[in-house]
């Protein structure tokens, strides 16, 4: 089974994010960036299927993400069997951009799996996966906490979640395209060591995407950031008294009509 | 005694070698002599082939060096390395332990010199009179007159000494029984084991040594008392006495003559036999341990190796341990020092440094199919180190990861190993083989993945590393940009932990206001990775290290000081080694000078403290002494916890175990720790490292001793010292309500304690402008005249030099 893993790199969310001064996207210059939390849950799930039976993981990347290649060359320490960064990604793409580029770059892999994280902190909606999945005309399951071998060859059972500890359990037909939630283990460590050899034998592959790929039609015109006051009110008293002073306080402010 | 001088000079002054014993027994003799060679040297042949087995140490210069260019080195205080006159003075063995080094020293030199008495008589016998009898056709002897009476009376007095000496020791194993003798283990194998064997190997080592004294005496009271008491043989006064003794219990000389011929084959068999066990048991420590000492260096722990040069990360192995490893295991006479004293195995974790010496002594020994005979531990099943399985995991299946993991890298075990055996280099060998398959706690894993992100444990972002400075109401100089005599390397829980920036604020101000030209590196500077080091991760201890030397060798500085008593350890002892070779002081060291020169005026606080020695300041690095200078300098009284100085305990946060899970500890080693100083009637405990001041006030808390006990660090208490004359008070109290809004400014801790003796209001009654050194007087050092270089001199006894005095004067 040939599982491909498509990884991204966000900035470090403990550093302080700041606009650019357009105010068109956040100022990448001085940010950490590091691999997405559940882009490296998906990787260690794609690991553990690996590991369990016969399978080939290929991590890939796009050269927008800054910092990216560590990423890769993480995955090359963890187990992976190839990292591939694809070329000309341009700057900052959003999530529909990105979904064409890697499913433009995934049409001709053979892939029977692509394994990527549900969510990232700047796709919350978890758009990424169902878009893959829809390009690539793949079935596509979202919110997957765990992968292993199917009953019928060609199928893979997976584990869906809901919200209230609900979870159902499905049988995909493969290829397919899954967003995982959380590996059934946390994500291995990678030695600095073994990140280190693997940046000395130089294992990312490079790829380019074909020039057309890539366009989403979406252009962010303006961005803002949070507000963040430091102001709580604890409202006291009996149910019907908070709920009172919560519609008093609501429409005071022209919220509700009361 | 007139018969003397005619006596000293006859022939006949001598005692008959061989009495009573003709050819066949003096055959019989010969051929158990050789036989018992032959298998010592084989057993010895066998064992030194296991050594060499092992991977090169690079002591060869230790061993060379410790024989022959520093032989009494070490005799009186604890050095690095050992010497000759260390192992013959059993300095080691005496030391904490007085009356068991001197026994052992008796047993030691007795043997040694009844050794050297057989020798001398092998030459005069075997070699001298049987070579002349056959080439000059007489016989040509030594052993006789004065000769043989000295000979007679050191022998007797030495032999005398070991019996006495052994007597003492095995009744301090059998009456006394000091709790490290007892063998159990720290954590019980499932299914169970013995160590019975080990025990009466233990006794066949004493009775054995003692029945070879006894018989030796007997052969020659039944001598004497047979040769009806020569007058001569009073110069053996122990046989004499016993001879006496027999004759007044009534045998008569006739019949003595069969007990000595008797007691002479029992002794000659004991001792022949002794001599073919030795590498075969428990006695091979007599050769194995001199051999260690003299390899053995406590710097090698301070500054660890580097891992095997091999294929493999971490040891799989015995050709991945060096030989000075192997010969550890061997050294080992489960005296159980570093068992009493290990902070993981007195909170109960599962390590046990004896244990862990003796499990991979026993898994070398079953892989290599040793000699041992009787010091083994048994098991129903062939589990751990007993399994004969070359697969078994050295770490995780002969060690368990968690006991692996317990080590807190304190270095009390090879601080107390009287016999030279290194067990934390060995741990973290191991440990980097965990790391390397990933089989640690998730809080390490995430704590490890933070320092290769942000280069520190806490995750935060790297540029908020001098955000804590922001409290202050001057800028510390940027020693990127401008030239600073000292480099503060604040370190990661100094610079980012809530509880502890205000600790740093208060030294930055101390500083600062003693004029001392100090700067650091911003956010450049990286956690130092002395921990990451001993967790084993060799690889992220590189990236760390490599960071900081780039930035230390951007800089603009002279000489570093640090907070963290880890950071120093690094710093000082692995960063040359990497390109980074400056002086590196400790801040005790600096304050120390500066309260003692009047650099910082300080006034009596007259509190009562128990200060707390951190394992890598005062074991790994030896400053012990500037701490106490500056609580002297203080007028405070100090009461020393019975385990201070190099012999100090562990709060439990070394080696990465600030990072991991202690939550399987019955007692958390800094709770056992803070019921010491508890004991003392003491109102505060002085700490001189970051790590401590968090590690000791949750174990206050959590021994419901935080109302009695407060747990300080040291700077607060110079900071609540602190002289300040009138008209700068003044000024303090007004600085401090303009500081009023900063976030740090309402401080804290020391005065809202009580505070014996530190009643007298300083500055106009505002009790708590006391703490903080006032910022007004910052450009002008109050006293500059107090700055002294002879005083500093003088007052620097410091075994570790010292710092150099920080300015001259105003800057």
């Amino acid at each position: 089974m040939r599982i491909v893993v498509p990884m991204k790199a966000v900035p470090d969310l403990v550093e302080e994010i700041e606009l650019t001064s357009d105010g068109s996207g956040i100022d990448r210059e001085y940010l950490k960036f590091v691999l997405n939390e559940w882009d490296d849950q998906a990787l260690e799930e794609a690991l553990l299927v690996k590991e369990a039976g016969d399978a080939e993981v290929i991590a890939v990347g796009l050269d927008s993400d800054p910092d990216i290649e560590q990423a890769l060359y993480a995955a090359l320490a963890k187990g992976a069997d190839k990292a591939v960064k694809l070329t000309g990604a341009g700057e900052a793409p959003d999530t529909h951009a990105r979904a064409e580029m890697l499913a433009g770059w995934l049409g001709d892999q053979g892939a029977d799996l692509v394994i990527t994280g549900v969510q990232s902190p700047d796709d919350l909606d978890g758009q990424l996966p169902p878009a893959l999945g829809a390009r690539m005309g793949l079935p596509h399951v979202s919110v997957v906490t765990s992968i292993e071998a199917g009953a019928d060859a060609g199928t893979v059972r997976v584990r869906q979640e809901f919200s209230g500890g609900r979870s159902t359990e499905l049988s995909v037909t493969l290829p397919a395209v899954v967003g995982l939630q959380a590996a059934r283990q946390s994500p291995r460590y990678a030695p600095i060591s073994r990140i280190r050899q693997m940046m000395q034998a130089g294992g990312i592959e490079e790829a380019p995407l074909s020039p057309a790929s890539g366009t989403s039609g979406l252009r962010v015109r303006r961005m803002y950031a949070p507000e963040s006051t430091g102001h709580a009110e604890m409202l006291t008293g009996s149910p019907d008294e908070v709920a009172a002073k919560i519609v008093e306080l609501l429409s005071a402010r022209g919220l509700v009509k009361g | 005694m007139n018969a003397f001088t005619v006596l000293t000079d006859s022939t006949s002054v001598t005692r008959p070698i061989f009495q009573d014993i003709h050819l066949i027994g003096r055959t019989i003799f010969y051929v158990l002599a050789a036989a018992a060679t032959v298998t010592f040297l084989y057993g010895w042949w066998r064992r030194v082939a296991k050594y060499r087995r092992g991977r090169s140490a690079g002591r060869g210069a230790t061993v060379r060096s410790a024989l022959f260019a520093n032989p009494f080195s070490g005799v009186h205080a604890r050095r690095d390395t050992s010497s000759v006159g260390v192992i013959a003075a059993n300095a080691t063995v005496s030391r904490r332990h007085l009356a068991t080094g001197v026994a052992h020293f008796m047993v030691f030199w007795g043997f040694i010199a009844l050794f050297i008495g057989t020798v001398i008589l092998t030459i005069d016998y075997d070699i001298l009179r049987l070579s002349t009898k056959l080439l000059l056709g007489h016989e040509i002897s030594f052993f006789y007159g004065t000769f043989y009476l000295t000979y007679s009376v050191i022998l007797d007095t030495m032999g005398l000494a070991a019996v006495l000496g052994l007597a003492y020791l095995g009744v301090r194993r059998a009456l006394i029984k000091p709790p490290q003798l007892n063998y159990a283990r720290a954590e019980d194998p499932p299914g169970g084991y013995s160590r019975a064997k080990m025990v009466a190997g233990d006794w066949l080592f004493v009775w054995g040594l003692g029945l070879i004294l006894l018989t030796g005496f007997f052969v020659e009271v039944f001598r004497i008392r047979a040769e009806n008491f020569p007058p001569f043989e009073v110069w053996s006064p122990v046989g004499w006495l016993g001879a006496r003794l027999v004759q007044a219990l009534g045998l008569p000389a006739s019949t003595s003559l069969g007990v000595h011929t008797f007691f002479w084959w029992v002794h000659a068999l004991l001792a022949l036999a002794f001599v073919a066990y030795i590498p075969f048991s428990k006695a091979l420590h007599i050769l194995a341990d001199g051999v260690n000492l003299l390899a053995h260096d406590k710097s090698g722990t301070r500054s660890l190796p580097a891992p095997a040069p091999v294929e493999h990360i971490g040891y799989q192995k015995i050709e991945d341990f060096t030989w000075k490893e192997l010969l550890d295991f061997d050294s080992c006479t489960k005296c159980g020092r570093c068992h009493a004293v290990c902070p993981a195995r007195a909170a109960g974790a599962p390590l046990s440094p004896r244990d862990l010496i003796l499990d991979l002594r026993q898994w070398v020994d079953t892989q290599s199919s040793g000699v041992t005979l009787l010091d083994r531990e048994q098991r129903p099943e062939a589990t751990g180190p007993l399994s004969p399985n070359g697969d078994t995991k050295i770490a995780g299946s002969v060690i368990s990861t968690r006991t692996l993991w317990s080590c807190t890298t304190c270095m009390a075990c090879v601080e107390a190993c009287p016999v030279g055996i290194e067990h934390v280099s060995t741990i973290v060998q191991l440990r980097r083989g965990l790391v390397d398959s990933g089989d640690m706690d998730p809080t390490l894993q995430k704590a490890l993945q933070n320092l290769a992100q942000q280069g520190n444990s806490f995750g935060k972002s790297a540029r908020m590393r001098a955000r804590w400075t922001k409290g202050l109401d001057f800028t510390i100089k940027d020693a990127r940009k401008e030239q600073v005599k000292y480099l503060w390397f604040v370190g990661d829980y100094a610079s980012f932990d809530d509880r502890l920036q205000e600790n740093s604020r208060a030294l930055a101000r101390l500083l600062h206001t003693a004029g001392v030209d100090f700067g650091i590196l911003y956010e450049d500077e990286r956690n130092a990775g002395n921990d990451v080091r001993r967790v084993g991760e060799e690889g992220l201890f590189e990236l760390l290290a490599d960071h900081n030397v780039n930035a230390l060798q951007a800089a603009h500085f002279e000489e570093i000081f640090t907070t963290d008593p880890h950071s120093l350890n690094t710093l000082r002892n692995e960063y040359p080694e990497r390109g980074a070779s400056y002086k590196v002081w400790h801040y005790t060291e600096l304050l120390a000078h500066l309260v003692e020169t009047g650099a910082i005026p300080v006034e009596p606080l007259n509190w009562r403290v128990t200060y707390h020695d951190p394992c890598y300041l005062a074991r790994y690095n030896s400053v012990i002494e500037a701490p106490r200078r500056i609580l002297r300098a203080l007028g405070c009284e100090l009461v020393e916890m019975p385990r201070n100085g190099a012999n100090t305990f562990c709060c439990g946060a070394g080696g990465g175990r600030i990072w991991m899970d202690d939550s399987y500890l019955t007692e958390r080693p800094s709770e056992n720790r803070i019921r010491e100083a508890a004991e003392l009637d003491v109102n505060y405990f002085v700490v001189s490292c970051p790590k401590d001041v968090t590690m000791y006030s949750d174990a206050a808390k959590t021994t419901g001793h935080d109302g009695a006990l407060m747990v300080q660090d040291i700077t607060q208490l110079v900071a609540a010292a602190v002289r300040v004359p009138e008209l700068v008070g003044a000024a303090v109290v007004a600085s401090g309500a303009a500081d009023a809004a900063a976030p740090a400014a309402p401080s804290p801790t020391p005065t809202a304690a009580p505070s014996p003796g530190a009643s007298a209001p300083s500055s106009g009654g505002e009790s708590p402008a006391r703490d903080v050194a006032p910022p007004t007087i910052a450009d002008e050092p109050s006293d500059p005249t107090a700055v002294s270089p002879e005083r500093s001199a003088s007052t620097d006894t410091e075994p570790a030099k010292g710092p150099a005095r920080p300015t001259d004067g105003p800057p």
